[in-house]
């Protein structure tokens, strides 16, 4: 069996599911010509057939161990990750708060950190990295940046 | 083909401004392609923003340059480090890499570049001879065959998803899902917006592929294990091949050449499988077959030759008939519909001189990429000892930037946002990402002419599906998508006795 084929069997069966009750909601089309609803409704019974495919198969077949990866410290790619993600959308979130260079500057230094980079070198490509962005959009591309 | 037209093409690009964005992307795409884990597909993304305000001419400038710039890049580190740069450089790892640990790393990053120079420039030759001709074939195409073409890419782009067709197709369809928000292309009535009007033209295009390349493989290679160091031999010794080694390298630079072209004409197979089709196919007709996977120039020669080939037979599938040859060539479709280029037998009639431009920047950006692979493969080769996380820092930032450069919109950079986690999880669930761009860019093609023809035939399957080319596209759609299933139930009914025994 494939790396969580019922997790992604289940959920594009849900996002089938939910696509064939939207798209039956939909106004029909004139005169028995298909309507706004027909191409979601095949996709969502193209998806729902598929994914109990996909399920069928990851019930029948038998879970094997999956092959052993040296891996330094798991818990530390995965955290470095969520600080990835929760940076990125924290960055984001004060978008039209903090001015740019400073916001792109902290957001890149504390990214840098978080990944285990020491803090001379952090700020040093945080402040090539703004420095280049802002040159190449505020200035070269006259792309306001909030 | 007319001289005026032809001239006019040229002249267009022949100007320094223009020479300096292909020159800029071509270095742009070398430090992509010779950075693991950077990819071309991820160059032309997270780059495309650069060029939202310049004239088409310096936009495909760039971006021709970063593709070809960045394939023939990807085989540096595949010989120096035995890491493919990008995925088109694998099949260069398995000749590459011993050439080098033989102290012949200088020979092997010169047939690299000068293989890959061979290739992309035979594909573009292929190009401009056969292009033309499957564009104006294409404007035969009605409704029917437009569906049919667009359902045949799909499931080209699904049935080579190694592996696993149900999860390829599934993303297929999860990109055809996606392109169905917006307005109704033929009812205006609003679908899966959220009351939201800047959903009303549809998601855009390049945050998303920005999001799914860009931020999505940053996520995947923050999330992954940590990579080795990245130990280099900055000790090249010579480039340049011997007589000797020319005469060997001849045919399987030309066959490597003409595979690499024919694969890369079909949809959804890239430079990878060209590569490693041409380096096998080699093999069998090589006078010295012990050799290939041991530093054999000659299956160098085969890979690097087809993986840039590809970029040249994409590229005429592209421009041809709006289906993308690869991933990058995917991408590049929304940067040309930024341009207002609209790929397919259309452009051929009502752009001619841009086609010319076009076959010109791909010469020039090979030609320039050779000599930077001849030159700079010393100075490319440093740029392997840049950290990851100072490159990761980088890409972030720039795909925040050039999504929310395209409108002016932080809804497009939640969007890409999205995207990127949705990458992160295909890529952490072994669900190919490559469908799911196909079924974005094939979903209004496919819909909005399945539609059309529904209402010209009056709702006849019937009469659809008895259009001989409509006919062909489907059973080609079908042998496609069966023959991989019954290829992995061959193997399965060999393997299994092979293990209880």
């Amino acid at each position: 069996m494939r790396r969580g084929d019922r997790a992604v069997g289940a959920a594009f069966f849900a996002l089938g599911l939910s696509l064939l009750v939207s798209a039956a909601r939909f106004p029909p089309g004139v005169g028995g010509l298909p309507g706004p609803g027909f191409f979601p409704s095949l996709i969502g019974a193209g998806m729902v057939v598929l994914s109990l495919a996909l399920l069928g198969s990851g019930f029948a077949r038998r879970a094997r161990p999956a092959p052993a990866q040296h891996v330094e410290n798991p818990h530390r790619s995965l955290a470095g990750l969520g600080a990835a993600v929760a940076l990125t959308a924290l960055y984001l979130a004060f978008w039209d708060e903090v001015p740019f260079a400073f916001r792109t500057a902290l957001f890149i230094t504390v990214f840098l950190r978080s990944q285990a980079q020491p803090w001379r070198a952090s700020l040093q490509v945080a402040a090539v990295v703004t420095a280049a962005v802002v040159a190449a959009f505020e200035y070269g591309l006259r792309v306001h940046l909030p | 083909m007319t001289g005026f037209e032809f001239l006019s093409g040229l002249l267009a690009v022949l100007q320094w401004d223009v020479l300096l964005f292909l020159v800029s992307g071509a270095l742009l795409g070398a430090v992509f392609g010779a950075l693991p884990g950077l990819t071309a597909t991820m160059g032309v993304a997270v780059l495309t923003p650069l060029t939202f305000w310049v004239s088409a001419e310096k936009g495909l400038a760039m971006l021709l340059g970063i593709y070809c710039g960045a394939i023939p890049a990807g085989g540096i580190p595949a010989v120096l480090i035995n890491i493919p740069g990008t995925p088109a450089s694998i099949a260069t790892t398995w000749d590459g890499y011993p050439l080098a640990r033989r102290g012949e790393a200088g020979l092997a990053l010169g047939i690299n570049a000068l293989f890959s120079l061979f290739g992309q420039l035979l594909s573009v030759v292929f190009l401009a001879v056969a292009a033309f001709p499957i564009a104006s074939f294409g404007l035969r195409f009605g409704p029917a065959e437009y569906f049919g073409l667009a359902l045949f890419g799909l499931s080209l782009m699904a049935g080579v998803s190694r592996g696993n067709v149900a999860r390829g197709l599934l993303a297929g369809m999860l990109g055809l899902a996606v392109a169905t928000v917006g307005l109704d292309p033929l009812t205006a009535f609003p679908r899966y917006t959220f009351g939201n009007t800047e959903f009303f033209d549809g998601i855009a295009f390049v945050p998303v592929m920005i999001g799914l390349f860009g931020l999505g493989e940053v996520l995947a290679r923050i999330g992954a294990p940590a990579a080795p160091n990245r130990a280099v031999s900055l000790s090249l010794g010579r480039l340049w091949p011997t007589a000797g080694d020319w005469r060997r390298l001849a045919a399987p630079g030309v066959l490597g050449s003409g595979i690499g072209t024919l694969v890369g004409a079909i949809p959804a197979a890239g430079g990878d499988i060209a590569a490693v089709i041409a380096w096998e196919q080699t093999r069998r007709i090589s006078r010295r077959p012990e050799e290939f996977g041991d530093g054999s120039i000659e299956g160098l020669a085969a890979s690097s030759s087809a993986a840039n080939a590809a970029i040249g037979g994409a590229m005429t599938t592209m421009l041809t008939l709006g289906i993308p040859g690869d991933a990058p060539s995917a991408v590049l479709i929304g940067a040309l519909l930024i341009h207002g280029v609209q790929p397919g037998p259309l452009l051929f009639h009502e752009h001619r001189p841009l086609i010319y431009s076009i076959v010109v920047l791909m010469i020039l950006a090979a030609v320039f990429t050779a000599v930077l692979g001849l030159a700079g493969a010393l100075p490319l080769a440093r740029t392997l000892r840049v950290p990851d996380p100072w490159l990761w820092a980088g890409v972030i930032v720039f795909s925040v930037v050039g999504a929310y450069a395209l409108n002016n919109s932080l809804t497009d950079v939640w969007v890409m946002f999205g995207a990127g986690l949705l990458g992160w999880l295909c890529r952490r669930l072994d669900v190919p990402v490559g469908p799911l761009v196909l079924g974005l860019i094939l979903g209004p093609m496919m819909e909005s002419n399945l539609r059309r023809a529904l209402i010209l035939s009056r709702g006849d399957w019937t009469a659809i599906l008895g259009r001989p080319l409509v006919l062909l596209f489907v059973l080609a759609a079908a042998a496609s998508l069966l023959w991989p299933l019954w290829k992995a139930s061959k193997d399965r009914a060999h393997s299994e006795p092979a293990a209880s025994a």
